[in-house]
């Protein structure tokens, strides 16, 4: 029986290897943390339809929990891959005929912009914390209390030159968005202001959640970056924007403010490209073997990529390479 | 008694050339200084300035001490050439006064003595003057060798890189290399037919004597006087329009100088004796960090001062520069590089935008009483941690303080000003001006450096005092308004930004703060020589990836320490470095308010 290690156990990884299991492939799963999931194990609710995260988590889980043949090795990494050896950061080395990399993405780190008072000011929150709050339905100011007004920024760490990303993260317009509305839903008499550079509703039904949004829900979007964010003496925050539509300096004293944190290479990706002789993108993302016809191989023959190892994707795009991958790997492993 | 001979027409063109130019271009910068640099010069010609002036050009256009400093071998080189020449000159004149008497004598007869006391049978040879003679012309052509040596190899003379050259310079240069090699074989060949000459001509013209017969002697004998004449000539034509025009501009310069006059924010006429006292010496590409970092190699002050004066400057070569000062730090002429480039942008940019500023007038919504403001400065508000160190270390120290940037102050200027915008400038300049005295305020302090600099040089505020954070905090510790505790075991390097040290001069308060908490160690580069962090707001040329570049390179010096925490006192540094660095970048204000008892 040949055997597969998946070095990940997000939604890519997950939905590769109950892919590669369904063709009677042997599959390990390797996984930093202690369970497997990913970063979705974070989220409250998917855009654009409000599914619940833990839904599409429970049943992806339900295809892997079936099958003997797949082993789970959680709490390790990774530090060498080739198409017959994955070498795990213990040291041991496990056999296989074909890797697969879902290792995806790491949230930008927002005290890098110390301008916007992550860790420095009570109330600035990353909407992956405000997830979390969601999750644990307590969504509320550090000092107790709704908060009345709510600024959104988007691009924190995205195409940003200032902190090295020039990238789009793709997935935190629509995000914006949709908190934004989850948000509103909470507290109906607040106001909830996006600031936004461009909003890219690229994918099916985030358009028309957009519009929604400003026509049912009556949320704010203003064209220009917050510049700087400063405390204001009754403990709320002032922040300092363009509206570039306008082309006037704004200030505007909010409660809370949550940042829209962008997807950066993971740190890991340099020695793994230098140590495995894969290719990296300017961006710090693996570069793919072509855009076209192979974005889920990678220059070595027998190693795949599934997911936003190669590029800022959203949850659906991320699972279709799950199984893209999968059939890459059974088609090259007929081939051998 | 003859004085003239064919081959002295091209000696006697080129000097005519030559001082013709030189006359019409000092004549026409001098008409065009402007009536306030005139009521300088007037004010101080009959002052100890001249005098000092006067000491300055010795010991600097002749001996060339400032060079000696940075470059023994360079030093050696052009005070050879400089004062070997001008004693060459001196004791010529005097050789002939020895020999003739004090008669008048034309200008190509004391140059071409040894020529003219042959034709004219002055057989009665001086051994005294034939021998310093030769020993200054020695100390003259052992730096010709030097220079041809680092045109070879500059290593050698400690140059990494030097100057590429124009067409002018190149043709000036070669004749300079030739004049004295032919006075050289010119003087030998006639010690070798008609005697005299001291150690070297005479040695030489034993050699000759051996070695070519009578004959062939009295056939090379004119045209080795030609030659030289001809080097003489094509040197002196090409001289005002070189690098050469250094030799004689750098000498009203520094009088100009010592009466006080300077480059300001406009280009003005004072402006053509620093651009045209450039010898072009190339020293100021080495510490360009843009050369030895990033490899750019056409934008340096030697460059942006060349292309300026023969009109062909182009904002790319003016906007690439950190302005970081390295290089005025470092020029032997003492040239005041980063006015020049900011005059020059300014030229070049200045194009004030009326409606844009419309803004300003409803925006003072500014409240607070305490006499002393605090300017934080747009990089500070987007560093809040040095804001609320600030804000700490003045409760601790009881201050009442008027926050003046929080609801009223704006941009300080010197961004504007340093790309050259100096009309906007003067607007937000006025704003805060009229901010500031309205709140009465008797000091003004900065976390800054950059607004430091333009409060200092161009607010004219002198009844507030402006200090930055660390002369602030130093006199509050040293005033006892402020305890702070000494950590023994924290380590500190500081890293001293550009506007801060170079641009204002303040290096030891900083330091005194750091080694009141902790202690300090020092950077390789440091001081006066310190890098720049890389993303000076003065370039807007370099990409983020190329300042990123440097500020890996500068973080690197600075954690070579070995040291806990790098400190700076600059919020664009803290932002530029803590890019490029491993260990953990922060303000000095910083480490005090966690020190703080």
């Amino acid at each position: 029986m040949k055997h597969v290690i998946v070095i990940g156990g997000g939604v890519a990884g997950m939905q590769c290897a109950s892919e590669l299991l369904r063709q009677n492939i042997a599959v390990t799963i390797v996984e930093k943390q202690q369970c497997i999931g990913g970063k979705i194990r974070n989220w409250h609710k998917l855009f654009p339809s409000f599914t619940p995260a833990d839904e599409v988590l429970a049943a992806m889980q339900q295809k892997l929990t079936t099958h003997n043949n797949l082993t789970i090795r959680t709490g390790c990494e990774a530090t060498c891959i080739t198409p017959q050896k994955v070498t795990l950061s213990s040291g041991e080395e496990l056999r296989c005929d074909a890797t697969v990399i879902a290792t995806g993405f790491t949230l930008f780190d927002a005290t890098v912009k110390e301008e916007y008072g992550y860790g420095i000011y009570d109330n600035v929150i990353t909407s992956a914390e405000l997830e979390q709050m969601f999750n644990e339905k307590n969504v509320h100011l550090k000092q107790g209390g709704e908060p009345k007004r709510i600024a959104i920024l988007h691009c924190v760490g995205s195409r940003d030159e200032k902190v090295c990303q020039r990238h789009c993260s793709k997935v935190c317009c629509v995000t914006g968005v949709k908190q934004a509305i989850e948000l509103k839903k909470m507290f109906p008499t607040a106001d909830v202001f996006n600031f936004y550079m461009d909003m890219r509703m690229f994918g099916p039904g985030y358009e028309e959640m957009y519009r929604e949004a400003q026509t049912s829900h009556n949320i704010h979007f203003v064209r220009g970056r917050i510049s700087e964010v400063s405390p204001t003496f009754n403990n709320r925050l002032q922040i300092k924007a363009e509206d570039t539509l306008t082309g006037r300096p704004l200030k505007m004293g909010v409660d809370m403010l949550v940042l829209l944190v962008g997807m950066k290479a993971n740190a890991h990706n340099t020695t793994l490209a230098k140590d495995c002789n894969l290719t990296l993108q300017p961006s710090g993302f693996m570069q793919p073997k072509d855009s076209f016809l192979g974005n889920v191989a990678s220059n070595v023959e027998g190693v795949f990529y599934a997911g936003a190892i190669t590029a800022p994707k959203n949850i659906g795009e991320s699972i279709n390479e799950g199984t893209a991958a999968a059939r890459g790997v059974v088609e090259w492993l007929e081939k051998r | 008694m003859t004085f003239f001979t064919k081959f002295c027409i091209p000696f006697i063109v080129g000097a005519t050339v030559m001082f013709t130019v030189l006359a019409i271009k000092y004549i026409a910068w001098l008409r065009n200084l402007p009536k306030s640099d005139w009521r300088l010069i007037a004010k101080n010609f009959f002052s100890l300035r001249t005098v000092t002036a006067l000491w300055e050009v010795v010991s600097e256009s002749l001996l060339h001490r400032r060079i000696f400093k940075v470059n023994p071998a360079l030093g050696y080189m052009h005070m050879s050439l400089a004062f070997g020449w001008f004693l060459l000159i001196a004791v010529g004149w005097a050789e002939t006064v020895a020999y003739l008497g004090m008669r008048w004598v034309p200008l190509q007869g004391h140059v071409f003595f040894k020529y003219f006391a042959a034709l004219n049978n002055i057989s009665a040879h001086n051994p005294t003057f034939d021998f310093v003679m030769d020993l200054l012309l020695l100390f003259v052509l052992s730096g010709v060798g030097m220079a041809w040596l680092k045109r070879v190899r500059s290593r050698i003379l400690g140059m990494r890189k030097t100057t590429k050259h124009v067409a002018f310079d190149r043709i000036a240069l070669s004749a300079l290399w030739f004049v004295f090699p032919m006075r050289f074989i010119a003087e030998s060949v006639t010690a070798a037919l008609y005697g005299g000459g001291g150690f070297l001509t005479s040695g030489m013209g034993a050699i000759l004597n051996k070695i070519a017969s009578n004959d062939v002697l009295h056939h090379i004998y004119e045209p080795a006087w030609w030659l030289y004449s001809l080097a003489l000539g094509v040197f002196f034509v090409a001289m005002p329009f070189s690098r050469y025009m250094h030799i004689f501009t750098e000498i009203p310069l520094i009088f100009l100088r010592h009466y006080q006059l300077r480059p300001e924010a406009m280009e003005k006429s004072y402006d053509n004796f620093e651009v045209e006292a450039c010898s072009r010496c190339g020293i100021c590409i080495d510490p360009c960090q843009l050369q030895s970092q990033l490899g750019i190699n056409d934008v340096q002050s030697v460059y942006f001062l060349r292309d300026r004066r023969y009109n062909m400057l182009q904002q790319k070569i003016a906007n690439n520069c950190l302005m970081c000062g390295r290089c005025e730090q470092i020029c032997p002429v003492g040239i005041n590089l980063n006015t020049l480039r900011l005059n020059s942008r300014s030229s070049m940019r200045n194009i004030p935008h009326e409606g844009r500023y419309n803004y300003l007038r409803d925006i003072d919504k500014s409240s607070g009483e305490g006499k002393v403001g605090y300017f934080a400065g747009c990089m500070t508000l987007l560093t809040p941690n040095t804001m609320s160190s600030m804000h700490n270390i003045f409760q601790a120290a009881g201050e009442d303080v008027w926050w003046a940037d929080r609801d009223g102050g704006v941009c300080c200027g010197r961004p504007l000003m340093l790309s050259g915008e100096m009309d906007s400038a003067q607007k937000m300049i006025d704003y805060n001006k009229a901010l500031f005295t309205k709140h009465q305020i008797k000091s003004l302090v900065t976390s800054c450096p950059i607004c430091l600099k333009v409060f200092r040089e161009q607010y004219n505020i002198n009844d507030i005092e402006v200090l930055h954070h660390s002369e602030y905090i130093l006199r509050l510790i040293q005033q006892g308004r402020l305890k702070v505790g000494h950590t023994k075991d924290a380590t500190f390097t500081y890293h001293d930004p550009c506007e801060l040290g170079r641009g204002c001069g303040i290096y030891d308060e900083p330091r005194a703060v750091i080694k009141a908490v902790g202690e300090l160690l020092e950077p390789a580069h440091t001081g006066k020589n310190a890098f720049c962090c890389g993303s000076s707001v003065a370039n807007t040329a370099i990409s983020d990836a190329q300042q990123l570049s440097i500020a890996v390179k500068v973080a690197a010096e600075l954690e070579d320490t070995g040291a806990q925490t790098i400190v700076t006192a600059c919020p664009l540094c803290k932002k530029a470095i803590s890019r490029g660095a491993q260990r953990k970048v922060v303000d000095l204000s910083e480490i005090v308010a966690q020190s703080i008892k």
